[in-house]
């Protein structure tokens, strides 16, 4: 049974220790931006001038990416993978265990709360002020503005499903690096969110697509600045939505067999 | 203390260090894999970008590429003589640090020998084989006068990124912080000279050559090796990399020795 008001309270608490620690999570604004900067400036230096590139116009473009390091920033602000493996490492993850609640869900529903703060105290300010100030275009119409939103939201759970059921593999091998790093070239390739998936090369747009990471970033960014539209959201949404109910399963695999694992060494 | 005697020290003192990591083979070869492995992640969206557009700011794949590769060299010698210092704010709050200040040699010395990193072996490996494979696809002509310039500019480039990892953490001397500086700026800004400078607005150009002369690392030198023109600045500027790396660093460590000064255990 999933009890709502349990979870909630994760939430609150969450939201309230990112208030206490206010300036660590407000001095993560100023990488998000040198990455801005980085991305915005990359784009500029490759349209050169020019009004549009593979039918996508300038303005559009430089959208695209203000849009994806917002939801970089959404993104980063949860519980780090790194995190959850050195909870693994040291043990503390058994305390978690113990208790009567579902460690999975716990995490996210924490994660909402510290996501909340970062996005009303620090993201929502910024970018506003960004979208004033620069040639950017926005949503023509208030469903767009919806279904982005609802896209970004399940993009959101599918990176937490993935880079939740990453951080556990700590609980089957010693040594993660090589793997980690492969999940976090992933995470900023094919995922979309510094290169569209329509400058990729004919082959590997095509493996991208049949992948969950462009549900992440691909998506949502593609449906805020028109490149998805009409009939064709709906079904960006539908893949989305196939794609996390994948990643959640994946993630109660790995969950239960971790979990089981540590049954079996807790003699 | 002779500065012969400390090098004995120093390698002393590392050598224990890289026994004791060598023991743990498999996670010593999983970590140089996963280093190659993100290396190769940022070629190869370097690669993509060019797909269709051939060139950004006038460098084309491969010379972006040989840039990269300059930059990778000097920080793998900056993963093994400062990369920690990031962490002294971890010892300090611990109580840690004070047993760097009991014994009778220099404790910046003493704090630089105490780790040694050998995954950098990771960025050797990517470097090296990159600046081959560039070196056939170019045609680059590795005269003695080219490869000791290169060599004199990844020595630049491990003074720049060595001082500004001991500034950062200098920083915890006063705010106990400093591992945080290392993410949320120096990281960042590493990214963003993997890329030519020619790209990025003048005011960001003119504070990575003149402020945090990360141009110094690789921009300047591999323009001149690449013989590209790096608008807004002089010809051959790229020839005074070391110096601006020994003056940085000088100034770098100046600051270190300040913040010891005043240091106060925190007596945890």
């Amino acid at each position: 049974m999933f009890r709502f008001r349990l979870y909630w309270t994760f939430t609150k608490k969450a939201f309230l220790r990112s208030a206490v620690y206010r300036f660590d999570v407000w001095s993560r604004l100023g990488s998000n931006l040198i990455f801005l900067l980085m991305w915005g400036s990359i784009w500029t230096a490759l349209y050169a001038g020019r009004e549009e590139a593979g039918g996508v116009s300038f303005e559009a473009m430089l959208t695209y990416i203000v849009v994806s390091q917002f939801l970089t920033g959404v993104n980063g602000a949860g519980t780090p993978l790194w995190d959850i493996q050195e909870k693994v490492r040291t043990g503390d993850i058994s305390l978690e265990l113990m208790r009567p609640f579902d460690v999975p869900l716990r995490y996210l529903f924490a994660d909402f709360g510290s996501v909340a703060f970062y996005i009303l105290t620090a993201l929502l300010p910024l970018y506003t002020v960004l979208f004033i100030f620069m040639d950017l275009t926005l949503p023509d119409s208030w469903q767009t503005w919806v279904l982005f939103i609802i896209s970004a939201f399940i993009g959101f759970l599918i990176r937490y499903c993935i880079e939740m059921s990453f951080g556990l593999l700590s609980f089957f091998l010693v040594e993660t690096g090589g793997i980690v790093d492969i999940f976090y070239f992933a995470m900023s390739l094919l995922s979309g969110s510094v290169i569209p998936l329509w400058f990729f090369p004919g082959w590997l747009e095509k493996m991208a697509l049949y992948l969950p990471f462009q549900g992440i970033y691909y998506i949502p960014n593609a449906i805020f600045i028109g490149e998805i539209s009409g009939s064709a959201i709906l079904l960006s949404l539908g893949i989305q939505l196939f794609w996390v109910g994948v990643c959640y399963l994946l993630l109660r695999l790995v969950w239960n067999r971790a979990s089981h694992k540590v049954v079996v060494q807790g003699g | 203390m002779s500065v012969l005697k400390y090098f004995d020290l120093y390698f002393k003192l590392i050598s224990a260090g890289v026994r004791a990591q060598l023991q743990y083979r498999f996670a010593f070869v999983m970590r140089i894999v996963g280093l190659i492995t993100s290396y190769t992640g940022t070629a190869v969206t370097m690669w993509i970008m060019l797909y269709q557009f051939q060139e950004l700011g006038s460098w084309t794949f491969y010379e972006m590429l040989f840039l990269f590769a300059v930059a990778i060299l000097s920080w793998g010698f900056c993963i093994i003589l400062f990369f920690h210092f990031r962490g002294l704010d971890t010892y300090i709050l611990n109580g840690t640090f004070d047993r760097f200040l009991v014994r009778p040699i220099n404790p910046f010395f003493h704090f630089m020998a105490m780790k040694f990193d050998v995954a950098s072996f990771g960025q050797f490996i990517f470097s090296i084989g990159i600046f081959i494979w560039v070196g056939f696809e170019l045609q680059l002509d590795w005269t003695l006068g080219k490869s000791l310039f290169l060599l004199f500019s990844v020595i630049g480039g491990v003074f720049i990124q060595g001082g500004l990892l001991v500034m950062i953490s200098a920083l915890a001397f006063w705010t106990t912080k400093s591992e945080q500086f290392y993410w949320v700026a120096m990281y960042p800004a590493r990214n963003l000279t993997n890329y030519p400078l020619v790209i990025y607005p003048k005011a960001v150009q003119w504070f990575t050559a003149f402020v945090v002369p990360f141009g110094f690392v690789n921009y300047f030198p591999a323009a001149v090796l690449l013989e590209k023109e790096t608008p807004f600045f002089p010809d051959k500027i790229g020839y005074f990399s070391p110096l601006v790396g020994i003056i940085f660093f000088a100034v770098a460590y100046y600051i270190w020795m300040l913040g010891l000064k005043q240091y106060k255990s925190t007596g945890s």
